[in-house]
């Protein structure tokens, strides 16, 4: 039942480089949606792995914390108000 | 080299009046001794009273290499102003279990950080943290690299992630504890390594450890789930020294309140009429406890500590949920296990955090605190989750918390209902 961890890593990256494209910083819960299949753990330990690879990015503001794709800027302070 | 102060800080400085050490006299000392960035601080906030808004930007990098947490992020919004904070990052360090420490290590500490960073400080941050205060970005590895070489300590939590557990100081040096609230707190810290030091969650997750119902890291309003020792057999009573405290000859609440003269003891005052269940009496003068009835609430414990202590047969009470008021107001923890064995490896409970988490990583809204997952669906589905039973304990009074109700496979033999054969006795 367990996802492919690699299969994963490539949708949650697809998944978020698209969605950057119009909003460039995400929740954890946003990037479920990559594989409904994976359950919320495994989509949590593919998206900080691809941070170690440096192929997504946290922002944090201290209380909580998103995901970015690098090179997708918008100010951080737009990505924490656009979801009030 | 000394520094000089370049801005004047009229509103902070009405802060050093009053009869309390203040806080701007350390900053402002540390910044007319070489810090610059003390003094850069004060001037902006300075102009954040004036302003009435912070001038500190909302966040951003989030840590060092193969970290999610532990460094906060803060940029000045008017750098041009303030050129020396203009990048002014706080860390947030693991604090050792109880916060016991040796002068060696403090020094070494603040050496790093004077050498690294403001020289600010701030012992401790309410997770319970050692927390750094202000560093600019290239100077986070390298505080990392010497925390974790030369100090074998680590990074805190932060943003959506397992915050650093905390636990009071427990049967180090406390009589009445229950558990060994160190070791707890450790244990949870090195198991859930991944979830302190990378996001997981919804939001942050807090656990405190308690040794007894006093509660004296006061778990029970500020951790989602809350560990407090408890006893399960009666009471100890020393009825000799029972006698000394209604004789005078021992200080009630060991001379806590020896400031002021109360007058003579009266037990059936101080101790008796004020225990909340009312399972207390004297019979001649013997102290007699109902302990069936006893709640645990430490009064009498803590009046006449020399007569009266836990019992022996010792486990934890876990709630969960407490909360700050951002959404719906503060919320103490609730009830969820009235008595659970806190052995290592902690299997069982365990268990339960893995259930609890789970639920909330799949159900929980962004920036939902377990607290109000709870709140928002109900203890009922709580339970079902935990796959705990209801019992009295977790309704504080009847109306004010939602009905449990049953479903058919609860309920032996269960039940069958037919909407129509209802329909012929009752009009809809
Ligand atoms: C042996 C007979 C009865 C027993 C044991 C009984 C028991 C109860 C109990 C335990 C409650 C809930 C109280 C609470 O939630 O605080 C209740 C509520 C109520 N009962 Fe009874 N009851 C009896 C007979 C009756 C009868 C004959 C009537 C009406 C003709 C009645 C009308 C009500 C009503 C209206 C409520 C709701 C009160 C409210 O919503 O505040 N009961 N009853
Ligand atoms: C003109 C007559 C009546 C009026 C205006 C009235 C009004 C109300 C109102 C406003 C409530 C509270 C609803 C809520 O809080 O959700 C209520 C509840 C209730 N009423 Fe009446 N009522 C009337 C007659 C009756 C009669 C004749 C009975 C019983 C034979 C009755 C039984 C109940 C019961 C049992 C409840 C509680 C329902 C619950 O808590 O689930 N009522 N009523
Ligand atoms: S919570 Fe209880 S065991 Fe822990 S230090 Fe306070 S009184 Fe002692
Ligand atoms: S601990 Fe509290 S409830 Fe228990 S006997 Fe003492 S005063 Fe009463």
């Amino acid at each position: 039942m367990a996802v492919d961890k690699e299969e994963l890593k490539k949708k949650v990256l697809e998944f978020a480089t698209k969605k950057a494209a119009h909003k460039s910083k995400m929740y954890i819960k946003d990037l479920y949606a990559a594989d409904p299949n994976a359950s919320p753990r495994e989509v949590k330990n593919a998206a900080n792995e691809l941070v170690r690879e440096g192929k997504l990015e946290f922002f944090s503001s201290g209380s909580t914390t998103m995901y970015g794709v690098p090179g997708f800027g918008k100010t951080l302070e737009g990505a924490f108000e656009e979801e009030k | 080299m000394a520094d000089v102060k370049k801005h004047d800080t009229p509103m902070c400085d009405e802060l050093k009046k009053g009869p309390w050490p203040s806080f701007v006299d350390d900053v402002e000392q540390r910044g007319l001794h070489g810090k610059q960035e003390c003094l850069d601080m004060l001037g902006q906030l300075e102009l954040s009273y004036k302003h009435k808004e912070t001038h500190w930007k909302h966040g951003g990098i989030v840590g060092v290499f193969g970290y999610g947490g532990g460094v906060i992020g803060r940029y000045s919004d008017v750098p041009e102003l303030f050129p020396s904070v203009a990048h002014f990052h706080t860390i947030r360090v693991n604090q050792p279990a109880s916060k016991f420490y040796s002068s060696a290590f403090l020094r070494k500490l603040c050496e790093i950080w004077d050498h690294r960073g403001s020289g600010m400080t701030n012992f401790h941050g309410s997770t319970g943290d050692m927390v750094l205060l202000g560093t600019k970005s290239d100077q986070l590895e390298p505080v990392f690299f010497d925390l974790t070489h030369q100090m074998g300590c680590d990074l805190g939590g932060s943003g959506s992630n397992l915050r650093t557990p905390s636990c009071c100081i427990g049967k180090a040096r406390c009589e009445w504890s229950c558990l060994d609230t160190q070791a707890i707190c450790y244990d949870l810290t090195q198991t859930f390594q991944d979830e302190l030091h990378r996001p997981a969650f919804p939001y942050k997750f807090k656990f405190k450890v308690s040794g007894c119902p006093n509660d004296c890291v006061a778990a029970i309003a500020r951790s989602c789930c809350s560990i407090i020792g408890t006893w399960k057999d009666d009471i100890r009573i020393d009825q000799s020294a029972v006698k000394a405290y209604m004789g005078g000859e021992i200080k009630p609440n060991a001379g806590a309140h020896g400031d002021r003269d109360w007058g003579k003891f009266d037990i059936q005052k101080e101790v008796i009429d004020l225990c909340p269940t009312k399972c207390m009496w004297m019979d001649g003068d013997t102290l007699k406890i109902d302990n069936r009835e006893c709640t645990r609430c430490m009064h009498c414990i803590n009046v006449m500590p020399a007569a009266l202590r836990p019992g022996t047969d010792v486990g934890a009470t876990i709630l969960v949920g407490a909360k700050a008021p951002i959404l719906e107001g503060a919320q103490m923890s609730t009830l969820a296990i009235p008595f659970i064995r806190m052995e290592p490896p902690y299997d069982e409970f365990k268990e339960f955090v893995d259930k609890i988490w789970g639920w909330w990583m799949e159900e929980g809204k962004n920036r939902e605190r377990f607290g109000e997952l709870i709140q928002r669906f109900s203890i009922q589905k709580f339970l079902k989750v935990a796959e705990l039973k209801p019992i009295p304990q977790m309704v504080k009074e009847p109306r004010s918390n939602p009905y449990v109700f049953w479903s058919a496979e609860e309920v032996e033999g269960g039940w069958k209902r037919d909407i129509a054969e209802f329909r012929k006795r009752h009009a809809a």
